[in-house]
């Protein structure tokens, strides 16, 4: 194996933890009132429904343990205004922001500019870090696509 | 390209020729393998040889190459070994004044043999700032330089980095506890560029890792490349959330499904080692008791369905497991 600490960072939970996370989540969803009247668009629904999807994922793969986690999470209560309590890294921006206008590769800067752009909580990380979030976001997401097939389905009319 | 060296055409000898070529060929295989660790105070006896180099007396040859060791046999031994020593051994080597006497053929044979390590000396010395560089690199920069052996020891543990390394027979391995580079030949070894490298290897090695993860990217090369196909991946993954999201939200509401079926008991039932977790908002919830959910693992998918299918759990797909879940849980 190449690198040794790679395998070990990025392990993901089974897709079981997904699935009780996915459903728990959903469930708590159709306890409200708005989602279950029927004057409800189509397009509300499905914005909460994958907005439950990634808070589900996020916190079925260990919530404060991944960056990307993170940042998915405070972004979700950001929007429901709730008060989020995390405990709080400390975050060297002024190394990292130094740091990058030094030293810019451009061939990887284009392409991790998207990256972090695509990852969440892709802006505050260097490149190497980036990665190592990308492929445990790529695994969870993985993880979360296989879930949701399974239970659409599981659901569809046989 | 001996010729030149050795241009009195007197010597010329067959046996010398034959082995010469083969010699040089060996010479240039081990030429990245080299320790070149000239310092500067071999300089004069170097330069005394040098400037025989060029000159056709065979006597002034025979005289320079009198420091040297002339025994035939010791000669090939310290050859094999003179390229893979350190400095020292080379100055025993050098300094040694041991005038043997030997047969005028053998000498020049010899001589041939010496010209061509001269050579290699005078390569080496043509070389020598970078080798010092390395040298300091060894000695003062022991904080992200890692000196190799040329030994097993070194093979066990170079597993990552074959492709780039540069063999240093330093006669000490700097095992410390700190990112380790491997410079190679040729490059600056100052701080900055070092960690600059450092940094990239990281990088690079993550690369790889993240290309074995994407399902098909290797064919891609180059990092470009390799990038695209990473954000077009996770970009189609992102997708296909949205789309089963929709799926989702048509399929389900249109059955008229009992919400207080799906209770926390209910859940316990199907998966074991469920502790008893009360979710009460949709929103986030990240307080400090929800996560040890988080940190179970894989669960058991115990199969205690209250529909009567199939329990021999080890054998059925978990695919089908779980629809056979959600269908009755959902329902």
């Amino acid at each position: 194996m190449a690198s040794a600490y790679n395998p070990i960072y990025t392990d993901v939970p089974e897709k079981d933890v997904f699935a009780l996370h996915f459903l728990q989540t959903l469930s708590n969803l159709r306890t409200q009132n708005s989602f279950s009247s029927p004057d409800n668009k189509t397009s509300d629904r499905v914005k909460k429904i994958k907005k439950a999807a990634y808070v589900s994922m996020a916190r079925a793969a260990g919530a404060t343990n991944r960056l990307w986690s993170r940042s998915l999470l405070h972004q979700a209560a950001k929007r429901n205004n709730k008060n989020v309590r995390f405990l709080r890294r400390k975050r060297r921006v002024t190394w990292l922001m130094r740091r990058r206008s030094n030293r810019g590769d451009p061939i990887e800067d284009v392409a991790a500019e998207r990256l972090r752009n695509l990852v969440p909580g892709g802006g505050g990380m260097e490149t190497s870090k980036l990665m190592e979030e990308t492929a445990h976001y790529i695994k969870c997401l993985s993880m979360q696509v296989k879930v949701m097939q399974c239970l659409v389905d599981g659901l569809s009319p046989k | 390209m001996l010729e030149g060296l050795v241009s009195p055409e007197s010597l010329s000898f067959s046996y010398a020729d034959m082995s010469v070529p083969e010699r040089l060929k060996w010479l240039q295989q081990h030429q990245q393998q080299e320790v070149l660790s000239l310092s500067s105070n071999d300089s004069p006896e170097l330069l005394q040889i040098l400037q025989f180099h060029g000159s056709n007396n065979d006597e002034l040859l025979q005289s320079t190459f009198s420091h040297f060791q002339m025994v035939g046999s010791g000669f090939g031994t310290n050859y094999n070994m003179g390229f893979g020593h350190s400095h020292e051994a080379m100055d025993g080597c050098i300094s040694r004044t041991s005038s043997c006497q030997i047969h005028p053929p053998d000498a020049m044979g010899v001589m041939l043999k010496n010209s061509e390590e001269n050579r290699a000396i005078s390569l080496k010395n043509k070389r020598k700032s970078e080798d010092k560089t390395r040298e300091e690199e060894k000695t003062e920069k022991k904080i992200k330089v890692e000196a190799e052996r040329e030994s097993n020891i070194s093979n066990k543990e170079a597993s990552s980095d074959t492709s780039k390394e540069t063999s240093k027979g330093a006669s000490q391995i700097q095992k410390l506890d700190y990112i380790h580079v491997r410079a190679r030949r040729g490059q600056a070894t100052d701080r900055h560029s070092l960690a600059e490298r450092a940094r990239r290897e990281k990088i690079s090695k993550k690369m790889k890792y993240l290309q074995d993860l994407v399902p098909g990217c290797n064919t891609v090369t180059g990092k470009a490349g390799v990038l695209d196909e990473i954000i077009n991946y996770v970009q189609s993954l992102q997708r296909q959330v949205e789309f089963l999201s929709m799926k989702l939200a048509v399929i389900n509401p249109e059955l008229e499904f009992a919400v207080e079926d799906l209770s926390v008991k209910q859940f316990q039932a199907y998966f074991t080692n469920f502790p008893v977790v009360i979710a009460s908002k949709p929103s986030v919830m990240v307080d400090v008791p929800l996560f040890p959910l988080d940190q179970q693992g894989s669960l058991n998918l115990s199969v205690s369905n209250p529909n009567q299918t199939s329990i021999d759990a080890p054998s059925e797909s978990w695919e089908t497991q779980s629809q056979n879940l959600f269908a009755s849980v959902l329902r």
